[in-house]
């Protein structure tokens, strides 16, 4: 099983639409999927429709009491399950600091679905925290969705700082820049510096499409609503890209 | 990810309804119709039902353009499904498409290919059960012959997970209104046995027929598989059902006229040689993964000469073999013995031999071959030649072949524990008798590969092969005092004597 999560330090830049997206790409080629919605704001869990509640909330989870086999949710989408989101996950942090190995507890608990399940993709809420720091011990790949624009690159030095802090086994960051709009001249040039620093930058470009907000209207991933837009194109190239072999 | 709750059929033969399951089932879904997709339907399993016994299904489905592959079963806890691009079939495990279906299915079939079992055209049409928020909380699926001689139509519920009650609050809808829950039996009712109805007292003629007809049905049922060679299987179980017709005849001796012996015993010893040497080497070359982790010194791949040449070999005595399976003379046997058997199962006077009972005949046999097996095992010393162990198997054999053949005439609980202790030994001795074998081959090999100019580090692999096979060898050796003083214990020889063996 292979853990791929999406994550930034800033909020807003395409996290969520990426794990929908690629998650529901990985499903329809077959593997088994899940992704978990770690954010207590619980927008991938509306995008499927599931209601955004955990019986016994994230401390249930966080403590064992309750499988997260038991809190799994089929999506509309075949080999595509969904961990909801449940707003009790805000203080997931503290439920985190008070159990042992506390920085590899989501990690543990993704151990117990590993022969169910061939990805797991994580939708991980934009912080610095011990959530996040559970996130990057658990994966094999960070995606980081990046707009180019000066603040995220800082904030993407910041996350690369984060990551190396990390001890023990560190997963691979993959950058791509997402919401991009080429006819901003301070986007085409941060994507140019990007690709000239050495940075693990995606080729992929993921740009500002109307149709990826229509997710949340459409209440779907954008491969299945709209199979032939630029933006699903741009997703399969994505995941192509960073599909775990 | 779904899960079938529930098949469901038509009571008293009416005709199932779409649009009245959906009208049942608005009462408390909002119900969205899916447009009807035609279907083609190819049921897969292994020749010996191994999916079947383990409660899965694979089909690989055909709609439109689109194909795929689709696991399921309690298992895999919910369906797989991966997309297919016209697999052929028959297939081993390694062919299928890389993914979570092979990794569930590997295990369970093994080195068994996966065969067509039915190919069927249905029309699907589904119902889509939705909640408040429109989520998509449980299916239904009706599935339609498209032609006639197809399996009848029928609905079944599918569960998504997490949303199970949902399902089941549909399928008590739709059971309310009139619809009748499949069960799983009436598909597979059981099989009648041939020796149904043969106890202690009958003749043992009968038993001794019925069980060359099913060992005769079996080289049948196992021969095209053979022929066309679609896993190393269909040979071993075809020499399984030659064996056991040696054995059968050779038990049943006392009770059957001389002409069975006379005719049919060498007739079935030339079937069995003929299918010997390709089994040998299949034996080879399914053990070779294993092999390759015995190696020290050498690498893995030093014996892809030793690959390379066993599969010359086997293909050049698999030339043979067909060439036999397919004369004149193989023909006449089958239709010869075919003949006989009816026969021989009709009480014809020329077939009849001693008037015995089959429980009489089971005694004297399976004591017969006990005290064999006890005479020659207590004869074995440390300095007994490779010999006398490999004759002390062939006894153990027919003793196996006894318990196994007059099963249905004696105690079923002695029997299945006498053939455990049986086993035991059985174990040890056929691994010290296949190191014997594989160590003499591979010095055989070894030689033929040399002279055709292979690489020295091909031969310095062989050779860890062998010394490895010495020390396993050995080792047998060293467990067999302790496997036969198990087999003749106090207590294996009072279950032997309920059995007719033993004093």
């Amino acid at each position: 099983m292979k853990v791929l999560a999406t994550y930034n330090i800033k909020g807003g830049v395409g996290k969520t639409s990426t794990a929908v997206n690629l998650a529901y790409l990985a499903a329809r080629e077959g593997r088994r999927t899940l992704l978990w919605d770690l954010d207590p704001q619980a927008a991938a869990t509306f995008l499927f429709r599931v209601r955004p509640r955990v019986k016994g909330g994230g401390r249930a989870l966080v403590n064992r009491r309750r499988p997260i086999e038991a809190a799994l949710k089929a999506t509309d989408f075949e080999n595509l399950a969904l961990l909801p989101a449940d707003f009790s996950y805000r203080n997931m942090d503290l439920e985190l600091d008070d159990t042992k190995k506390r920085t590899r507890r989501l990690g543990q608990l993704l151990d117990s679905v590993s022969g169910e399940y061939d990805i797991v993709f994580l939708d991980c809420p934009p912080s610095v925290s011990l959530v996040s720091e559970n996130v990057v011990a658990a994966s094999d790949i960070l995606l980081v969705p990046l707009i180019p624009a000066t603040l995220s690159m800082r904030a993407f030095e910041q996350l690369t700082r984060f990551v190396s802090e990390v001890e023990g086994r560190r997963p691979e960051v993959v950058a791509f820049f997402s919401m991009a709009d080429r006819r901003k001249r301070m986007h085409r040039d941060v994507i140019e510096a990007m690709r000239s620093n050495g940075s693990c930058v995606a080729d992929t470009i993921v740009p500002a499409l109307s149709v990826i907000e229509q997710m949340a209207q459409h209440r779907a991933p954008v491969p299945a609503f709209a199979p032939t837009s630029r933006a699903a194109r741009c997703y399969e190239q994505l995941w192509a890209e960073v599909r775990p072999t | 990810m779904t899960s079938q709750v529930q098949a469901l059929r038509a009571a008293d033969g009416a005709t199932l309804d779409l649009a009245s399951v959906a009208a049942t089932l608005a009462d408390q879904f909002t119900v969205v119709t899916r447009p009807s997709q035609l279907i083609r339907r190819v049921r897969l399993d292994t020749f010996d039902r191994r999916l079947h016994a383990a409660e899965l299904t694979l089909e690989h489905q055909v709609a439109g353009s689109q194909e795929r592959l689709v696991l399921d079963g309690p298992a895999c806890s919910s369906t797989v499904t991966v997309p297919a691009t016209e697999p052929r079939w028959p297939v081993l495990a390694a062919g299928l498409p890389d993914g979570p279906i092979r990794t569930a299915l590997a295990p369970v079939i093994g080195i068994r290919a996966l065969l067509v079992v039915s190919d069927e055209k249905r029309r699907v049409r589904r119902l889509e059960l939705h909640n408040e928020d429109d989520k998509t909380v449980a299916r239904v699926q009706l599935d339609e012959p498209a032609t006639a001689t197809a399996a009848p139509p029928q609905l079944t519920v599918l569960a998504l997970r997490g949303y199970e009650d949902l399902a089941g609050r549909a399928l008590r809808l739709l059971t309310r209104a009139g619809l009748r829950q499949v069960d799983h039996r009436e598909a597979h009712a059981a099989d009648v046995q041939p020796t149904a109805g043969i106890v202690a007292t009958s003749p043992a003629i009968e038993l001794l027929a019925a069980q060359l007809g099913e060992f005769l049905a079996a080289m049948r049922d196992n021969l095209p598989g053979l022929l066309d060679d679609v896993d190393t299987e269909f040979l071993h179980d075809f020499r399984v059902a030659v064996r056991r017709t040696r054995s059968t005849l050779k038990l049943g001796r006392l009770a059957l006229p001389e002409v069975m012996h006379r005719r049919w015993e060498p007739a079935f010893k030339w079937l069995g040689d003929l299918t010997t040497p390709v089994r040998d080497l299949d034996i080879y070359e399914l053990d070779l993964p294993v092999m390759t982790t015995w190696l020290v010194a050498a690498e893995a791949t030093d014996l892809d000469e030793l690959a390379q040449h066993l599969r010359r070999r086997r293909s050049s005595a698999r030339r043979a073999m067909v060439q036999g399976l397919r004369s004149a003379r193989f023909r006449r046997l089958m239709a010869g013995w075919h003949d006989t058997l009816t026969r021989l199962a009709e009480g014809s006077q020329d077939l009849t031999g001693e008037q015995l009972s089959a429980g009489v005949l089971a005694q004297r046999s399976i004591r017969r071959a006990y005290r064999r097996v006890a005479r020659d095992g207590a004869a074995i010393s440390p300095e007994s030649p490779a010999e006398h162990l490999h004759e002390l198997r062939k006894r153990c054999k027919e003793l196996r072949y006894a318990l196994e053949v007059f099963a249905p005439v004696i105690e079923n609980g002695p029997r299945k524990r006498a053939v455990a202790d049986l086993k035991s030994l059985q174990d040890v001795l056929g691994r010290f008798q296949d190191c014997e074998v594989q160590r003499l081959a591979l010095r055989d090999f070894a030689e033929e590969m040399m002279a055709d100019g292979t690489p020295a580090s091909a031969v310095l692999a062989m050779g860890e092969l062998i010394g490895h096979l010495d020390v396993e060898q050995d080792r047998a050796r060293e467990r067999f005092d302790g496997a036969f003083a198990g087999f003749t214990r106090p207590s294996g020889r009072q279950r032997m004597q309920r059995l007719g063996g033993g004093r």
